[in-house]
């Protein structure tokens, strides 16, 4: 299963009954979303696609910029630029951007946000059907206008923001660093999935007004972006006006190549790190190996591995360590569906309080050494919650990994807006064999990162010991 | 009851005459498109029925794709619970997925697993639920098996203990949290401690560990019985299919229990601010709660309290947000919750403050608190506030999970199932001076609970010479410490 909120958009309501009467057959493209594609003469592609099942309208953008641009030094930009997208342009005044959404009926966090991920970053907004234009007009002035009411008191403003973003999700949370330990483990120095997308504070306090600006001209032109407008739309009005508001907008110079994000299919070494944290009521232990990315054609394979060992209430985990070894309370296993050059497959098991730290460790690695021979019904379990976990994402028209969330995702990685009608497909089409073929190749010893999370007294949550080998 | 046609007028309306203001104050080189005309929403019917056994079933039809929710609601919660076994309705409603007849834990999840099916077990505070959710060629099996495990769980004696052991880490990994310390100390101080609600929904080590398999076999022959039960359906079936369904899954099953008692939930009186620290070393952010106990979904300015409530905390435009994180960049956001329960719920806004703002983060919140209550709300504030609930609200119900989860709330509050029919035409029509009224009737902002936890050995001094009101140092445990 893929760390995603991405789930998919609209489905007709022919499709849909189509796909309850077959859906047994696990032969799937029987749920249909049904889209439209043009590009504006500035390069802007824009996918519409109509659901009339409820009266609102989603609008969304991915640009194609995430952490995995960021130069060293400015870590966390693409994040905190993402904040900066929030606060006016020449139209909009600071905190109009919100406030004209929510008094239209736009539900801030749900239906109104933007997030930022190592490959990407988007904007949404999914308001009643009526406010459509308004919802277009103002995501077309900042992507047209964001640098010229830019101060240095909003991004001060929204630097304290991120930081204290960073504090709640990282710094005052027991386990909280995990995930950038990781990802600096599993990747070179030099490589850009290296550092985390939140960053470093040093760096958020580095940034100036100016790099604000840089970034914005680097990234934020209409052909470095996808536009996707979905749900109880018309389709001709819809692109009129598209065509007012974001085709006077210029387009922007070609953003520079990223980085060569190829490595090896192994890390080559096992990495190890106890972690004394001074927050953490009980052990915990996280294993994380190197994965094909997103854009492999193993990707499926890579989710449903995940969900095999480590995903549902019959996973070998829950099976192994929390039924009949009884030594951990919850496992998980994910991994993050990064797009280039490799993923991280990533398996976690809580221990108990006052429980060996040691012990915990030892089973969770007997148990992933053991993961090459899985059988049909283990795969066949796995692939039925892909397939509803997919299906009960399109529910929604917009907002987090609904319709218009995949269809864009299609588009930026795959240039290939239809992707989401190929994902049931290529669930379906993985073998037990391909399933066995990828654990014996990537679950092995010197392509893993082991993290060891032991509860601290002290009242720093620095790492303490570290062995590699 | 006003018709479809007048709510669009009233809902266009308020739109228009929030977006005057802000153009007319600026000089602006375009200004935002007018909003076309609004189009219809009609909120799914709900259909009741009932089984022979007494069995309430609600269906809510939506068939836009082919998924199915059938979630159970028991009247077994947390709230019917004594205070010695508190977190036995808990205990008992996690374990009802370990076991029945030949199946076994694992047997069940394997099963259930293959269906592609969500399924849960749980007990929070006010309710028993256990949930399937699944595509709708293998709901019914799904249904018909989460059924037998409501029905005759089996409760084995080896997973009483590890269950209970997770339920004890559990509460150790919320309490190693300043958000599970903060909410804690807040239910203790806002309710009395005859209150089922001033007590944590899981219970605490105290209570759990003496928990036996013999409670829970009592507590399940008790209190799950079909007339104590409802079982509400969503999704892609038809009133024939899901009369069907329920009378397959759940026909079988017997018992009868006496009518509950009602629930009182009595509030601690309180004659002045109490502030109340609770000490989590090396905290870089504090997690506070400033609110007060008593509010009812059946109180008769509940609709005045949830648009006074969104235009304080709701959404991201509200004014402990805008205050504490656009303005002061205390936090990464702050909010306000009407968090109705039987008997009586509470108001409380809630914020994860940096360390060294915490006690300027206090201050602001509590003027807030004095201004809603001491200056009315600008029309154009609160007619923005409460489109934003009117117009938003059918994006808020577009997945089964989300219906399920209205009806559910309905079911809790003792609100009409039909209640949502209305909801956004009688949201739309409460008055300024309703609000107005609720504010100053309803709160209290010289008498509130103030709630802090973080790091003490920094925040605690700066915290005294704010002078908001009484302070104490608890406990994780809720016992005073000085």
């Amino acid at each position: 299963m893929r760390l995603r909120y991405f789930a998919v958009s609209l489905l007709s309501l022919a499709a849909a009954t189509a796909g309850a009467q077959s859906a047994k057959s696990a032969k799937s493209p029987e749920l249909r979303v049904d889209f439209t594609k043009e590009t504006l003469p500035n390069g802007l592609t824009v996918i519409y696609h109509v659901d009339h099942s409820t009266p609102v309208a989603a609008v969304l953008l991915w640009y194609n910029v995430g952490s995995k641009m960021e130069q060293p030094g400015r870590t966390g930009f693409a994040h905190l630029f993402e904040h900066m997208m929030f606060q006016g342009s020449k139209n909009v005044e600071k905190g109009q951007h919100f406030g004209l959404l929510e008094a239209a009926g736009g539900r801030a966090g749900a239906d109104i946000n933007g997030t930022t991920n190592q490959d990407r970053t988007n904007y949404f907004e999914q308001v009643p059907s009526n406010q459509l234009e308004l919802a277009l007009w103002l995501e077309s002035d900042r992507m047209g206008t964001l640098t010229q009411t830019l101060t240095k008191e909003k991004l001060d403003n929204q630097r304290e923001v991120v930081k204290n973003e960073r504090r709640q999700g990282v710094d005052n949370q027991p386990y909280g660093t995990w995930g950038e330990r990781t990802g600096e483990m599993m990747f070179p120095d030099s490589h850009p999935y290296h550092h985390s997308v939140i960053g470093s504070m040093a760096d958020l306090s580095a940034a100036s007004v100016e790099d604000v600006q840089n970034f914005f001209k680097t990234y934020y032109a209409p052909n470095n972006a996808v536009l996707v407008v979905a749900g109880d739309i018309d389709v001709p009005q819809a692109k009129e006006m598209v065509r007012k508001y974001f085709g006077p907008i210029p387009r922007g110079p070609v953003p520079p190549k990223l980085a060569s994000m190829s490595l090896p299919a192994t890390v080559g070494r096992e990495q190890r790190v106890v972690v004394q944290d001074a927050l953490a009521p009980a052990p915990a232990v996280f294993v994380a190996y190197r994965v094909p990315s997103a854009k492999d054609k193993r990707a499926q394979a890579v989710s449903l591995l995940a969900r095999v060992i480590g995903g549902g209430a019959s996973s070998r985990l829950d099976e192994s360590l929390v039924r009949r070894q009884q030594l951990a309370t919850n496992v998980t296993g994910f991994n993050f569906g990064l797009a280039d050059g490799a993923d991280m497959l990533v398996f976690i098991a809580n221990g108990k309080p006052g429980s060996n730290p040691d012990s915990l460790e030892r089973a969770l690695l007997a148990e992933l050494a053991g993961a090459s021979s899985f059988t049909q019904a283990e795969l066949d379990r796995a692939r039925a919650g892909e397939r509803f976990s997919f299906v009960d994402g399109l529910q929604s028209t917009g907002g987090f990994g609904g319709r218009a969330d995949r269809l864009a995702e299609g588009w930026t990685f795959f240039h290939n807006p239809d992707y989401v009608n190929t994902v049931l497909g290529d669930i379906d089409r993985i073998k037990l064999a391909d399933l066995n073929e990828l654990a014996r190749e990537r679950l092995v010893p010197n392509n893993r990162v082991i993290l060891v999370f032991v509860p601290a007294k002290k009242t720093a949550s620095e790492n303490s010991a570290t062995r590699a080998n | 009851m006003r018709g479809n046609l007048h709510t669009q007028k009233t809902f266009a309306l308020v739109v228009g005459a929030m977006l005057l203001p802000v153009s007319a104050i600026r000089t602006q080189t375009v200004t935002p498109p007018p909003a076309a005309p609004l189009r219809p929403y009609v909120f799914p019917s709900v259909e009741q029925f009932q089984l022979p056994n007494g069995l309430k079933v609600i269906l809510v039809e939506k068939h836009t794709l082919p998924v199915v929710e059938g979630r159970l609601l028991v009247d077994a919660g947390a709230m019917r619970e004594s205070a010695a076994k508190s977190g036995l309705a808990s205990l008992t409603g996690s374990l009802l997925s370990e076991g029945t007849g030949a199946m076994d834990g694992a047997a069940i999840a394997r099963a259930m697993d293959a269906f592609g099916a969500q399924y849960f077990t749980n007990a929070g505070y006010s309710v028993a639920a256990v949930d399937v959710v699944a595509l709708k060629n293998v709901f019914p099996q799904a249904l018909e098996l989460a059924a037998k495990t409501v029905i005759a769980p089996s409760f084995p004696v080896g997973e009483i203990s590890r269950v209970k052991n997770r339920a004890l880490a559990n509460y150790q990994q919320a309490h190693a949290r300043t958000a599970g310390l903060a909410a804690d100390a807040f239910i203790r101080a806002a309710f009395d401690s005859s209150a089922p609600f001033s007590r944590p929904a899981s219970g605490t080590p105290a209570t759990i560990t003496p928990l036996t398999r013999d409670d829970v076999v009592n507590w399940h022959r008790t209190m799950y019985a079909p007339s104590a039960a409802t079982l509400l359906l969503v999704g892609d079936l038809t009133p024939a299919e899901a009369r069907s369904v329920a009378q397959q899954a759940y026909g079988t099953w017997s018992g009868t229990r006496s009518a509950p008692a009602t629930i009182e939930n009595p509030i601690r009186p309180s004659s002045g601010t109490r502030v109340i620290l609770v000490d989590r070393p090396g905290s870089v952010q504090s997690s506070v709660i400033i609110g007060q106990a008593g509010f009812r979904a059946t109180d008769p300015d509940y609709l005045s309290m949830v648009a006074l409530n969104h235009v304080f905390g709701g959404g991201f435009s509200n004014r402990v947000n805008l205050n504490l994180r656009e303005k002061h960049g205390y936090t990464y956001g702050a909010n306000s919750t009407l968090d109705l329960r039987p008997g009586s719920g509470a108001f409380r806004v809630s914020s994860e403050v940096r360390t060294n703002a915490t006690d300027s983060a206090l201050v602001e919140v509590v003027n807030e608190y004095k201004r809603i209550v001491g200056e009315p709300i600008p029309m154009t504030e609160l007619h923005g506030s409460v489109n934003n609930l009117v117009s938003g609200f059918p994006s808020s119900v577009q997945t089964v999970q989300q219906l399920a989860g209205r009806i559910q709330q309905l079911i809790i509050w003792g609100l009409p199932v039909d209640f949502y029919a209305t909801y956004r035409e009688r949201l739309a029509a409460v008055t300024p001076e309703e609000v107005r009224t609720a504010a100053t009737s309803r709160l209290t902002p010289n008498n509130v609970i103030v709630v802090v936890a973080g790091d003490l050995s920094k925040i605690e001094a700066p915290i005294r010479a704010r002078n908001l009101g009484t302070v104490e140092v608890w406990d994780v445990n809720g016992n005073k410490v000085r």
